[in-house]
This record gives C-alpha cells, sequence and structure tokens, in this order.
C-alpha cells in the first residue's frame, strides 16, 4: 500500500468502553490476529484494573477479562511476552505484575518488587526471558525469567538524572532504551555475559537529541530506526542500525541522530508508535493522532518524512498512547 | 613610620604604634580562638560522617555475614546469581579505604554498594532498608 499516495483517513471503528477513570496505555497481543486467533489487545487504566478485549467473529470487540482486585493504583503500562502467554503490567503501587492466560482467565503468578515508587514503563526483550521497567525513582530495573514463572533481578541501572518514562527493548537485539524527564535517551547493553550492564551512550542536546521530557521510544519493524517524541514538540529519528554492543566502554556511540519532524505539533507528543508498514503515529495533548511516513526524496541524504494525515479531536482527552495493530498481509 | 628598635628614647613611640600592637593581639587571639573552634569543629564533622560511613558500612557487612551463613548452610535455597551479588557486596565492602576519608571514589564505591544492596533485597524479595539510606527525589510529583 502505497502511502503516500491519495487521500487517507482514520476511522473509529469501535469504542471500547469499561474503564471507570483514564486509559494509560495498551498492547495488542502479538500472538493473535494472525492465523485465525481472535485479535486481542489490553488496556490499563487508573481504575487499577486491566481489560482484555477480543475481536469476536462478527469483527466486533468485547471485554473478555477484567484483571483486578491485584494493584492499588493507577495501571500505568503493559506488555505482552514474545509468545502473547504472559501479560506484565507496571503500576504506581511500585509493583509489576505478571499474568498468565489460562483457558480465557486470567492470574497473577509473579510479582516484582523493587521499585522505591511509582513503575512508568515495562518491556519485554524480544527472547521473553528479559524483563525490563522504569519508574519515577530515575532507575531502570532488569528482570531475566526463571523455571516457574520466577523473576530474578538481574540489575539496577542508574543514570537518569530524573523520572525514566519508557524502556524498549530493541526488536532482536539485547540492547534496552529508556526515556526520561531528564531530556535524554540511554541505551543500555551488557558486558559479554556477566550481568553488567550499563550505559553504552546517551542522546541528549549535544547529540541532537531533545530540549525537553522525552515520552516516548518506538523502533521499526527492521531494528534500524527508532522514533523518539518529546514535549519539545518534535519526533526525532534515529539510525539504530549498529549494534550498541560494539561500542560498549568507548564514549563515542555509534547511533545517531538522522533527522527531526518539527512544525507539526504544538503541544507536547506523549506517545509514538511505528508500525510495520511503517508507519509513524503520534499522539499528543491537543488530542489528535498525526501519520507520518518517509518520503522518498533522493535529493536530500537524510530521509524525510511527510504528514499523512492528522485526525483531530480523536480523543476526548490527551492522545496518551497509540500502539500500532499488526495485522498479518 | 618606621618602628626602629634602637629608637627606645622615643617617648611617643609606643603611642604611635598602639593602633599596630593591638591589631596584632588582637589577631593572634583571635586566630588562636578560631583555631581552636576550627578544630573542635573539624573534630566533630569527622566524627558524625566516620560513623555514618561506618554504621553504613557495618550494616552491609553484617548483612553479608548473615547471608553467606545461610549460604554455607544451605546453598541450594540462593541461586548462582544471587550467591555471586553477596559475594561480590562483601567485596566491596572489604575493598572500601577506610583510612582514606579524601579518596575522590568513596562516593562512587557507596553508590555501587547501595545499588548492589538494593538488586540482592530484591532477589530475597525482603523490604530491607538501611536506615540512613539517602532516598532518591521526593520532591518531583508529576504523576504521568
Amino acid at each position: 500500500m502505497d502511502f503516500l499516495e491519495g487521500n487517507l483517513e482514520l476511522r473509529e471503528r469501535q469504542r471500547l468502553e469499561g474503564h471507570t477513570d483514564r486509559v494509560w496505555s495498551l498492547a495488542w497481543n502479538p500472538a493473535t490476529g494472525v492465523c485465525g486467533i481472535p485479535a486481542m489487545l489490553a488496556s490499563c487504566s487508573g481504575d487499577k484494573t486491566v481489560r482484555i478485549w477480543q475481536q469476536g467473529p462478527s469483527g466486533s470487540w468485547d471485554c473478555s477479562a477484567v484483571l483486578e482486585d491485584n494493584h492499588t493504583r493507577t495501571v500505568r503500562s503493559c506488555a505482552w511476552s514474545p509468545s502473547g502467554k504472559l501479560l506484565a503490567t507496571a503500576s504506581f503501587d511500585a509493583t509489576t505484575a505478571i499474568w498468565e492466560c489460562v483457558g480465557g482467565d486470567f492470574e497473577c503468578v509473579a510479582t516484582l518488587e523493587g521499585h522505591e515508587n511509582e513503575v512508568k514503563s515495562v518491556s519485554w526483550d524480544a527472547s521473553g526471558s528479559l524483563l525490563a521497567t522504569c519508574g519515577r525513582d530515575k532507575t531502570v530495573w532488569i528482570w531475566e525469567m526463571q523455571p516457574g514463572n520466577e523473576f530474578e533481578c538481574v540489575s539496577v541501572l542508574q543514570g537518569h538524572t530524573q523520572d525514566v518514562k519508557m524502556v524498549q527493548w530493541h526488536p532482536f537485539m539485547e540492547v534496552l532504551v529508556s526515556v526520561s524527564y531528564d531530556n535524554s535517551v540511554k541505551i543500555w547493553a551488557e558486558d559479554g555475559d556477566s550481568d553488567d550492564w550499563h550505559c553504552v551512550q546517551t542522546l541528549n542536546e549535544a547529540s541532537s537529541g531533545h530540549t525537553s521530557t522525552v515520552w516516548a521510544v518506538s523502533f521499526n519493524s527492521n531494528g534500524d530506526r527508532m522514533a523518539t517524541c518529546s514535549d519539545d514538540l518534535t519526533l526525532k529519528i534515529w539510525d539504530t542500525s549498529a549494534k550498541a554492543s560494539e561500542t560498549s566502554g568507548s564514549s563515542c556511540g555509534s547511533w545517531r541522530h538522522l533527522c527531526t519532524i518539527s512544525g507539526y505539533h504544538d503541544r507536547t507528543i506523549f506517545s509514538v508508535n511505528w508500525s510495520r508498514d511503517g508507519v509513524i503515529a503520534s499522539g499528543a495533548a491537543d488530542d489528535a493522532i498525526r501519520l507520518f511516513f518517509e518520503s522518498k526524496d533522493n535529493s536530500v541524504d537524510v530521509p524525510s518524512y511527510k504528514l499523512l494525515l492528522k485526525k483531530e479531536k480523536a480523543h476526548d482527552m490527551d492522545v496518551k498512547l497509540s500502539a500500532m495493530e499488526s495485522k498479518g498481509t | 613610620m618606621e618602628p626602629k628598635a634602637s629608637d627606645t628614647d622615643d617617648f611617643l613611640e609606643s603611642t604611635v604604634l598602639l593602633d599596630e600592637a593591638q591589631y596584632e593581639e588582637g589577631f593572634k587571639d583571635g586566630y588562636n580562638d578560631g583555631l581552636g573552634l576550627g578544630k573542635e569543629e573539624g573534630r566533630e564533622v569527622g566524627l558524625k560522617l566516620g560513623f555514618q560511613v561506618g554504621e553504613e558500612l557495618g550494616f552491609y557487612r553484617g548483612c553479608v555475614d548473615v547471608w553467606s551463613s545461610a549460604i554455607r548452610v544451605d546453598p541450594g535455597a540462593f541461586s548462582a546469581r544471587l550467591r555471586k551479588s553477596i559475594e561480590q557486596l562483601g567485596e566491596l565492602v572489604d575493598k572500601y579505604p577506610l583510612s582514606e576519608p579524601e579518596n575522590e571514589q568513596v562516593q562512587e564505591m557507596m553508590n555501587t554498594m547501595r545499588l548492589k544492596f538494593r538488586v540482592i533485597s530484591a532477589m530475597l524479595g525482603v523490604r530491607l532498608e538501611y536506615e540512613g539510606y539517602p532516598k532518591s527525589s521526593e520532591t518531583d510529583v508529576v504523576d504521568f
């Protein structure tokens, strides 16, 4: 599908109602929506619950489960393991719960404690054996899954000087990215196999980085690009094709700034998401969703991105998270 | 006017040099007082800081000793990673340069120990906290 041709429209298919407080985040179950398995979505909310939604045979979505009576405060973020069998939920109550889907019902099989206060984000690595969490206590924690759904803390990473908003693993490398209220993006990698994780690169203002809080990060499906969004009203695209571990120990990093998408947003950009088809979606404080796509302009060396469409009033309030569905072709 | 040691006949000398003499005496008194006060305060601060550092190190040493004993009794109850971390914390405590308070690396070493302690506590599933532990800032409360 050539996104750059013709008029594009974003149409609301259905409004999922059920949560009794704001919905902070959602996540598509990666093992669903293909091979005849109905698509499944998890949403987490300020009402302290997580709701599971499934697409029925008629195409409409219903709430198939409510994960409640566990978190004692807002559930801020959720993430499915690559196998789709486990769901991690991160909460302001400083814990991260791990849920297992057992015949349609969800059971909490582990609770990860350690953060001093609100956990803001959780992310599984490509192998499904490592989990990363981050929070207001400025730290990033890495956990390893053991047999029997046990989780062991591998490392606590310090480096950010403020609240860490989001963590995201690279789609296939054992490399972790964290973004923060301190305006920087940090890249973390392990030294060999020693549980010795450290920051191999920091992308800040000096490296053409953001000049205000960085709220989110998203990799493209190839893993050679990543997009970050910020309170500074820009989206930045980074070249992430180099293996971060090659430069571990040296102060010069290997991921670099490619371009900045500016002038399209006039309010804080809270979320960014890169779809499998290469469309970048942004959600901002002006209640609008914007879609961008790389324009094939051969006269310049750096890639440039065009605005495909802007959907205003997409939500009644700030658009905090947009997640792109991965549809099988 | 230059004071001349040989000029003892100048009856005006002591008058003329009065303010200088007073100044010198005042300075000597003040300096000695300051020296005394400074030493007092220095000793107090040093004692306090030394006590704080010692107490925290002692706390970690105590924890490591208990955990190491438990490991000896039942090694299987602790995962390899946990055993290694406890060992590493013990090494860090041993390596801390107690007699070099001006060593620039002591702050970093302390931070490394605190971090290691947090990791071990998380692995053990206990909410252990050293009372003197400075918590991360409570002041920024942007709840997003």
